[in-house]
C-alpha cells in the first residue's frame, strides 16, 4: 500500500459546533411537523459525541500500549456490546440466545477479521490495533444487523409455523428436515444486506471506510482496494455468523428426541 | 385389548401434565391389531395433550410407550412418529399442492418406498374429495378438505397405529361415513388405531371399544 498524502484538515470545537448546527435544523423540522422526536435527537446526538470522543480517547490509549491484551480486551468488549445489540432488536428471544451470539460473533467476525489482519493484509503484528479495531468494528457492525435480522426471522417462523413444523414432524421429519426452510430463510435473511450493499456499492454510496480514507489524503485506488476486502470481510463474517446463530438457536429448541420446544421463545 | 389379539400399542403407567397442572394420571391403555379404540372423556381432560405425548411430540411426565414390543428411544423418534402417527385436531397445509403435501413425507431419510401415486389417487376418490383437488394449493382448501388430505397422507404412510383427533369434526356425514369405512378396513387388515371422538354415537358405531383417559383399560 502506498503511504497516505497528507492526512485530514484537524477540526476544531467551533467547527464540531458548527456541525452540530444540523442536528438543530432536524431538531426544528420536528418541531414544525410536530414529529415529537426533539428530545430524542437532542438525546442521540450528545450520546453520540459523548460515545465517540470516549472510544478516540480509548483508542489512543490502546494504540500507544501496542499490547496483544489491551488490543484483545477492547476487541472482546466490542463483540460484547455487538452481541448484545443484535439480541435486543430482535422482538423474539430465547433463554441463552446472547450468549449463542457472543459465541457467534467471537468465532464470525474476530477470527475472519483476524484472518485478514494476518493473512491478507499482512500486518506485523496481527494485533496492530490501527488495522485490527476498524476492521473489526466494521465485521461488527454488519455482522450484528445481519445476525438480528436472521435471528428475529427464525424465532419468528419457529414460532408461527409450529403446526407445519410439527407436522413434518409427525410424518417422520427428523429436527434437521422439519427445520430446514425456516433455517434457511433466515440465514438468506441475514446475508441479503451485505449482498445488496455489494451490488451498489461504488454507483449509489460511497462505503464508509473507503470515505474515510479519501478524506484522510489516500490514493482512491487505494482506498477501494481496502475497500474490497472490507466487503470481502463482511460477507465472509455475516454469512459464518448467521449460520452459527442459526444452528445454535435450532439447537436450543430443538431436543435429542426431535421435538420442538416452542414455548422457550419469548414473545 | 380384546383377547387373542397381538398387542401393537402399549400406554404403560403415563402421565401427562400441561404446565404445572397433570392432565392424565397413570394410564394404562393397550391397543391390538385390527383394533379402534375411542379415547372419550370431558373437554380439558387430556385426551389431545396424551395424543402428542403417544406421537412422542411432547414428553410424558412419566410412564413407558411401546410399539410392537419397542420404545421411541429404540426405533428412534423419527422412526416411532411414523409408526405411531398422529392426525391432529387442526390439520396444517405444508406449502404446495394438494400431491406434493401427500407426497412430501416420502423424501424424508426415514421414508422406505417411494410415493405411491396410484394408490393416492384411488383414496382422493374414496374420501369424496374432488378430483381437481389433486393440483390445488393446499392451503386453499377448506378445513374438511384439509382434514380429508391430512388422514389420507396418514394412510398413505401405513402406520403401525393411527392416533386420530377429531378426524371428521370438520365433514358432513357422506365424507364421515368414508372415513370410517376406510379405517374399518385399515383395521380389517391389521392396523388399530386410538380416536378422540366427543360423538358418542360415533364411539359405539365405529369404535370396537372405548377407554376413559382418567382411567384407561381398568374401564
Amino acid at each position: 500500500m502506498t503511504e497516505t498524502i497528507a492526512g485530514a484538515l484537524p477540526l476544531g470545537p467551533a467547527q464540531l459546533a458548527l456541525a452540530a448546527l444540523l442536528v438543530v435544523l432536524a431538531g426544528a423540522i420536528s418541531m414544525a411537523l410536530q414529529l415529537g422526536l426533539e428530545r430524542r435527537l437532542g438525546i442521540a446526538a450528545f450520546r453520540s459525541v459523548v460515545q465517540l470522543l470516549l472510544v478516540g480517547y480509548v483508542l489512543r490509549y490502546v494504540f500507544e500500549l501496542e499490547s496483544v491484551t489491551a488490543v484483545l480486551g477492547v476487541a472482546l468488549l466490542m463483540v460484547a456490546t455487538a452481541s448484545r445489540e443484535s439480541v435486543r432488536r430482535a422482538t423474539r428471544g430465547v433463554r441463552g440466545v446472547s450468549f449463542d451470539a457472543f459465541l457467534t460473533l467471537l468465532a464470525s467476525s474476530l477470527l475472519t477479521t483476524v484472518l485478514v489482519t494476518s493473512v491478507v493484509v499482512q500486518v506485523d503484528p496481527w494485533y496492530q490495533p490501527q488495522y485490527l479495531v476498524p476492521l473489526l468494528g466494521m465485521a461488527l457492525g454488519n455482522g450484528l444487523t445481519g445476525l438480528s435480522l436472521c435471528l428475529d426471522h427464525l424465532l419468528e417462523s419457529l414460532d408461527t409455523r409450529r403446526a407445519v413444523i410439527e407436522l413434518e414432524l409427525t410424518l417422520g421429519a427428523t429436527r434437521w428436515e422439519a427445520a430446514r426452510a425456516p433455517l434457511s430463510a433466515a440465514v438468506k435473511r441475514g446475508i441479503i444486506p451485505i449482498v445488496n450493499s455489494m451490488s451498489v456499492a461504488g454507483v449509489v454510496s460511497l462505503p464508509g471506510m473507503m470515505t474515510g480514507q479519501i478524506l484522510a489524503g489516500a490514493d482512491p485506488v487505494e482506498a477501494v482496494k481496502y475497500q474490497v476486502v472490507v466487503m470481502f470481510l463482511i460477507a465472509g463474517a455475516t454469512s459464518l455468523g448467521c449460520t452459527l446463530l442459526a444452528v445454535l438457536v435450532f439447537r436450543r429448541l430443538f431436543n435429542d428426541r426431535h421435538q420442538l420446544r416452542w414455548e422457550r421463545i419469548a414473545r | 385389548m380384546l383377547a387373542g389379539t397381538e398387542s401393537v400399542l402399549e400406554v404403560r403407567q403415563v402421565s401427562v401434565s400441561l404446565g404445572e397442572r397433570a392432565r392424565v394420571a397413570g394410564l394404562d391403555v393397550c391397543i391390538g391389531a385390527g383394533e379402534l379404540v375411542a379415547l372419550r372423556g370431558p373437554s380439558g381432560a387430556g385426551k389431545s395433550s396424551l395424543l402428542r405425548v403417544v406421537a412422542g411430540l411432547d414428553d410424558p411426565r412419566a410412564g413407558e410407550l411401546r410399539c410392537r414390543g419397542r420404545s421411541p428411544k429404540e426405533t428412534g423418534w423419527p422412526q416411532w412418529r411414523r409408526r405411531v402417527l398422529l392426525c391432529a385436531q387442526r390439520a396444517a397445509a405444508l406449502p404446495g399442492s394438494v400431491r406434493d403435501n401427500l407426497a412430501h413425507a416420502f423424501a424424508y431419510a426415514c421414508a422406505s418406498g417411494a410415493f405411491p401415486e396410484a394408490r393416492a389417487r384411488e383414496l382422493v376418490a374414496r374420501l369424496k374429495l374432488a378430483s381437481g383437488v389433486w393440483g390445488q394449493t393446499a392451503e386453499t382448501l377448506s378445513e374438511g378438505e384439509l382434514q380429508r388430505v391430512a388422514l389420507l397422507r396418514a394412510l398413505l404412510l401405513e402406520p403401525d397405529v393411527f392416533l386420530l383427533d377429531e378426524p371428521t369434526s370438520a365433514l358432513d356425514p357422506d365424507a364421515t361415513r368414508a372415513v370410517e369405512e376406510l379405517l374399518r378396513e385399515v383395521a380389517g387388515e391389521g392396523g388399530c388405531a386410538l380416536i378422540v371422538t366427543h360423538d358418542p354415537a360415533q364411539a359405539e358405531r365405529w369404535c370396537d371399544r372405548s377407554v376413559d383417559v382418567s382411567i384407561g383399560d381398568r374401564s
